[in-house]
């Protein structure tokens, strides 16, 4: 065990003993790899014959997206009590007395994996069925009934397209270290041709997506993973992500490795009650290749500039902004053979 | 000078995975050699492309801004462009080849947004010129990686 490790365990140990059970050890510290937002961890936690797994994620010094740590950990409370899969909110601890750094605590979901590439081939539809149904069931949400009003910004059916646009091109103007001609063609694009309002406002995930989620072996979905970038928005924006291309690289006819893409509509329309209108919903597809063009912008330009030299900062500003830009070109190049699905 | 630069960069990464890899304390280390491998990976690709790259980038844009200038009606665009088109990549190395396209492609930018909205039939051509440029720009810059 290291010296991260140790302060890790001791500090780990005097938060969980002022506030879940007197006397609490620490046990099995695994340094979760992957997350590029927060530094994650498991870790079992034992007072007397008690024990529970648990994850704590803790804030990064630099990060790969700059979001407030509490707005993450509401939007899990919130999907957590509205009965989605969702890690069980433990604590939210903004004192850096314990861990030097805030942090927050969920319930460890054990024996699953997120992995695309050990999708059991035979769950894989399983799988699929549940991953859109249950986007459609956020989808539903009315969310004024999840009272996130002091940490989302308000938004409406008129204004969210344009102003998640807003925020993504200026992240991608700010942060870009050479020029990106195809993105800034398609921000001029998706300003040009904003969607009709949105059918209803909905609690967006923001990075739903194939790898963001926990499955088990049985290919049953347990828990829904990252709400670092949730938002109150078109609900049809989480439906896009869900199905850009960049998850389905290596089969690109089947949405998030799992489904045909009409498929995963179909189901998400049954799931959410909602219709998906075409012009809007292109619109969001070409909207999330943006906004991952600015996610992976924002990785490269923090690979370069700051001390976080993570390599997946790197890998996913360099190959991600490539494989974005080439879906970009695709979508909207008058000379495309358009070898990804369009609705 | 190291010729075979990328198959020795493509030798390392390899190392990584086949000796290094296996010994790694936990999950975490083994994870980010294995996407240290991949970056080294990506960074022989670039080391074996980049200049044909950026000297058969060069040349397609300065064409295109060339063709594009007398068409603008800003007239601060003409003389960027103009002033661009004077100079040359200060040398073949990767960095001045990169400042030389940065500066093009900033100039097309601006030229894309001066056209693509514009019916004339110069300007339907030269919007089909410039995203028949960006397809080419993005698959030249594709890497080869196998996730």
């Amino acid at each position: 065990m290291d010296i991260r490790q140790e302060q890790l365990q001791a500090g780990l140990a005097r938060f969980l003993g002022a506030k879940w059970r007197p006397g609490t050890t620490v046990m099995d510290l695994v340094h979760i790899p992957g997350g590029a937002s927060r530094e994650t961890w498991r870790f079992m936690a034992a007072a007397g014959d008690e024990s529970l797994g648990m994850v704590v994620r803790i804030d990064p010094e630099t990060s790969l997206i700059d979001t407030d740590r509490r707005t993450e950990y509401r939007a899990i409370e919130a999907a957590y009590h509205s009965g989605l899969p969702a890690p069980e909110p433990l604590y939210l601890e903004q004192d850096v007395q314990w861990l030097g750094r805030p942090f927050s605590i969920t319930a460890e979901i054990p024996g699953c994996q997120s992995s695309p590439d050990a999708f059991p081939s035979q769950h894989r539809q399983a799988i699929g069925e549940q991953k859109w149904t249950w986007l459609g069931k956020l989808a539903a949400l009315d969310p004024k009934t999840l009272h996130l009003d002091d940490v989302m910004p308000a938004a409406t059916v008129e204004t969210c397209a344009s102003e998640q646009l807003a925020y993504w091109a200026k992240v991608i103007v700010d942060d870009e270290l050479h020029p990106n001609p195809i993105a800034h063609a398609a921000i001029r694009w998706l300003k040009r041709n904003l969607p009709p309002p949105a059918q209803k406002l909905s609690l967006v995930h923001g990075d739903y997506r194939t790898g963001n989620f926990l499955y088990s072996p049985a290919g049953k979905i347990e828990a829904i993973l990252d709400w670092e970038m949730a938002h109150i928005g078109d609900p049809l924006e989480d439906l896009a992500w869900s199905m850009d291309p960049l998850w389905c690289w290596k089969e690109p006819q089947r949405a998030g490795l799992l489904l045909p893409h009409a498929e995963a509509i179909r189901i998400w329309e049954q799931a959410s009650g909602l219709r998906v209108d075409k012009h809007a919903f292109r619109w969001w597809q070409v909207f999330a290749a943006v906004k991952g063009i600015g996610i992976w912008i924002s990785s490269s330009e923090e690979f370069e500039t700051s001390a976080n030299k993570k390599p997946i900062l790197a890998i996913a500003g360099w190959l991600m902004t490539d494989r974005e830009q080439r879906i970009l070109a695709d979508y909207l190049s008058p000379h495309s053979a358009h070898r990804f699905v369009r609705p | 000078m190291i010729p075979k630069g990328s198959g020795g960069i493509a030798h390392i990464a390899g190392r990584i995975v086949q000796d290094l890899m296996p010994r790694a304390g936990d999950v975490y280390m083994a994870t980010d050699l294995i996407y240290l491998s991949l970056l080294l990976g990506m960074v022989a690709e670039d080391y074996d492309r980049a200049t044909d790259v950026l000297v058969t980038e060069e040349r397609e844009l300065v064409a295109i801004l060339g063709k594009a200038s007398a068409h603008m009606k800003d007239e601060g665009l003409r003389k960027r462009i103009a002033a661009a088109l004077e100079k040359k990549p200060a040398s073949l190395r990767v960095s001045d080849l990169t400042a030389r396209s940065d500066t093009l492609l900033r100039l097309l930018i601006e030229v894309h947004e001066a056209v693509e909205t514009n019916d004339a039939a110069w300007a339907r051509e030269l919007d089909g010129e410039i995203w028949r440029f960006l397809e080419k720009h993005a698959s030249l810059r594709a890497y080869e990686v196998p996730v």
